[in-house]
């Protein structure tokens, strides 16, 4: 430690050492509430989860039990395996393709037109309503009850569609898993659409920082809109896919029948142990998940030097 | 309305080159798809708050309003009189919590992000690695170490309880790094040599570059905030938030029907209007910035 800090002082007076102390500077603050919230509390339930916890007059008492909780998780539970698939493939699926939509409806909401800042915040309503205050209230006031119409009728109309196109595509020899994606597609447009809200928002600041000189460099060079997308707007905002693919994974927390396992097991049954082993295998498998992700993305992100 | 809009962009296109007709009208129409589907749920509500009580439940359901009325609203503020803590309290807890909670998210995110993104000192790819995790785990987890670490603190049953930790979020340190590393060096370089110190290159230089970045971040934190409820952590009923005293109102149920669509309204155009307001401010950023290499 005081070595450290000798080779801090020494060091102090050079353009690296005050870029250290800077940097430092800067982060600590943030930093400092990192540890306490997010941290300490992680580290916390990781002990928890190596432990067999039971709340008493003294406090919460806790004793080492192994892997226990995790054994009991995977083999003894009879709901855990099968909706840890479920919601890692509902990920695997929804993720592109919400990254695509969002972009597409980022690319065309960046153009000038009447109503713009309306149409945005129109796109952005989903994430409002979501945000738990409406959530609550919605369910007296009638608007859960035209959301969940749309989503049934919407879904209706979207599952025929799906079949005929299915039998079409089927017929036409396309490859089978192929079709069950883009038909599986079809019938998750209304899902899609009401979870790309702040994905939509992210491209959109990531497409306004572009600045527009490279743009009218492109277009005096003769690039079509089409090209302009391909050659600027997509490898400039190629950073921000990873934000929104992390964002995704993130906010199917929130809808993921494991997370309501985990409270379940957690506040019902009173079984912290258990509840938060189930808790880290489910991020471990989601960690598995955006590390294959992020390792193919970041091969293709560019970064303007 | 939409008719006006449909020509202004048809024009508009004209004037373009390089995309057709047929296809500006088609992304049109796409937009204006799912955009109605988005658009459904806010008009519904809108409608909702000013319809006196006969329409509320009027069967089949009417979609529009037909004699609009203020007695829903008039309906809230009657019974938020009964209470014995004032409207106003609630109001100013929730604006509290709502604008220190996320001025200080947007400053602490953007501030940790700068020399995570433009600088390398000892301990920054640790501590973004740790972000990364942190982000992928259910908050809902480590709710009784985080109650253990209030008591710890002492902050429980106090704003603080709701304030600092939402300033820590880790989502918003990942958005404003991603943002702060398209920033080109030589920019901040030119500034270096100009002059400028740390402190006013991130202010003068890299803020301004970067706003549509942190108008993104607040507003993604803003209705955060505004819906939180007190969580675990308030008790005492002259602390709570708005969105918590709304609530009880509504538990009335079908009786408070009429009430209830008033304050789904009142919560929705808050974080509403704040979007509008922040999307129209963020034209002007690109025009005031250049960069010439």
């Amino acid at each position: 430690m005081m070595n450290v800090l000798k080779k801090m002082g020494m060091s102090i007076r050079t353009y690296e050492g005050q870029k250290v102390l800077w940097g430092i500077l800067f982060v600590s603050p943030w930093l400092l509430g990192f540890v306490f919230f997010f941290l300490i509390p992680l580290l916390t339930s990781l002990q928890y989860s190596f432990s067999n916890i039971e709340a008493s007059s003294e406090g919460l008492q806790m004793t080492f039990v192994g892997f226990a909780n995790f054994i009991e998780a995977l083999t003894v539970n009879t709901n855990f395996n099968r909706q840890l698939i479920e919601s890692m493939m509902d990920i695997v699926i929804n993720v592109p393709l919400i990254i695509i939509f969002s972009l597409f409806i980022a690319v065309i909401l960046n153009q000038k037109f009447f109503g713009r800042s309306l149409t945005r915040a129109i796109f952005f309503l989903p994430v409002i309503l979501a945000s738990g205050v409406i959530l609550t209230l919605e369910s007296t006031s009638l608007v859960q009850e035209i959301n969940q119409q749309n989503a049934a009728s919407g879904g209706l109309a979207n599952a025929l569609g799906a079949f005929e196109l299915e039998r079409i595509m089927l017929r036409a020899g396309v490859n089978e898993f192929i079709v069950s994606y883009l038909t599986g597609a079809v019938g998750r447009i209304y899902e899609i659409v009401s979870q790309s809200g702040v994905q939509i928002l992210i491209f959109l600041a990531g497409i306004q920082t572009i600045s527009p000189q490279i743009y009218e460099a492109a277009k005096m060079e003769g690039a079509t809109g089409y090209e302009a997308f391909w050659k600027i707007t997509l490898p400039m905002v190629s950073p921000l896919i990873l934000v929104n693919m992390v964002y995704t994974i993130i906010d199917s927390f929130t809808r993921s029948p494991v997370t309501d396992l985990i409270l379940s097991t957690g506040f019902d049954n009173f079984n912290f142990g258990l509840s938060s082993a189930m808790a880290w295998l489910y991020f471990v498998s989601i960690m598995l998940i955006l590390l294959i992700s992020t390792y193919f993305i970041s091969k293709k992100v560019f970064y303007q030097e | 309305m939409t008719l006006i809009r449909k020509r202004k962009r048809i024009f508009r296109f004209q004037k373009k080159l390089n995309r057709s007709l047929p296809v500006s009208i088609l992304l049109f129409m796409i937009l204006a798809l799912f955009g109605a589907f988005m658009a459904i749920p806010l008009i519904y509500a809108f409608n909702n708050a000013f319809k006196p009580l006969d329409e509320l439940f009027i069967f089949p359901p009417k979609f529009f309003v037909r004699n609009p009325t203020f007695d829903n609203f008039f309906d809230l503020v009657a019974v938020m009189g009964d209470s014995w803590v004032p409207l106003s309290r609630y109001f100013a807890n929730t604006f509290i919590i709502t604008v220190i909670g996320t001025a200080g998210h947007v400053l602490l995110a953007s501030m940790a992000a700068y020399p995570l993104a433009k600088y390398r000192f000892p301990g920054s790819r640790a501590i973004f690695s740790m972000v990364v995790l942190s982000l992928m785990f259910s908050p809902h987890v480590t709710a009784i170490p985080n109650y253990m670490v209030m008591s710890l603190l002492g902050w429980i049953n106090t704003h603080a309880s709701i304030i600092i930790p939402s300033m820590a979020f880790p989502l918003g340190l990942f958005l404003m790094k991603q943002f702060m590393e398209q920033l080109p060096d030589a920019m901040l370089e030119a500034a270096k040599m100009d002059g400028a110190s740390e402190y006013r290159i991130f202010w003068s230089v890299v803020m301004p570059n970067v706003k549509p970045a942190w108008l993104t971040l607040l507003i993604l934190q803003f209705p955060v905030l505004w819906g939180t409820n007190g969580g675990d952590f308030i008790y005492s009923e002259q602390l709570k938030p708005l969105n918590y005293a709304l609530e009880q109102i509504t538990l009335g149920g079908i009786a408070r029907a009429g009430v209830g669509a008033a304050v789904a309204l009142i919560l929705m155009v808050v974080p509403i209007t704040l979007f509008i307001i922040s999307q129209s401010n963020v034209i002007q950023t690109m025009s005031s910035s250049g960069m010439k290499d």
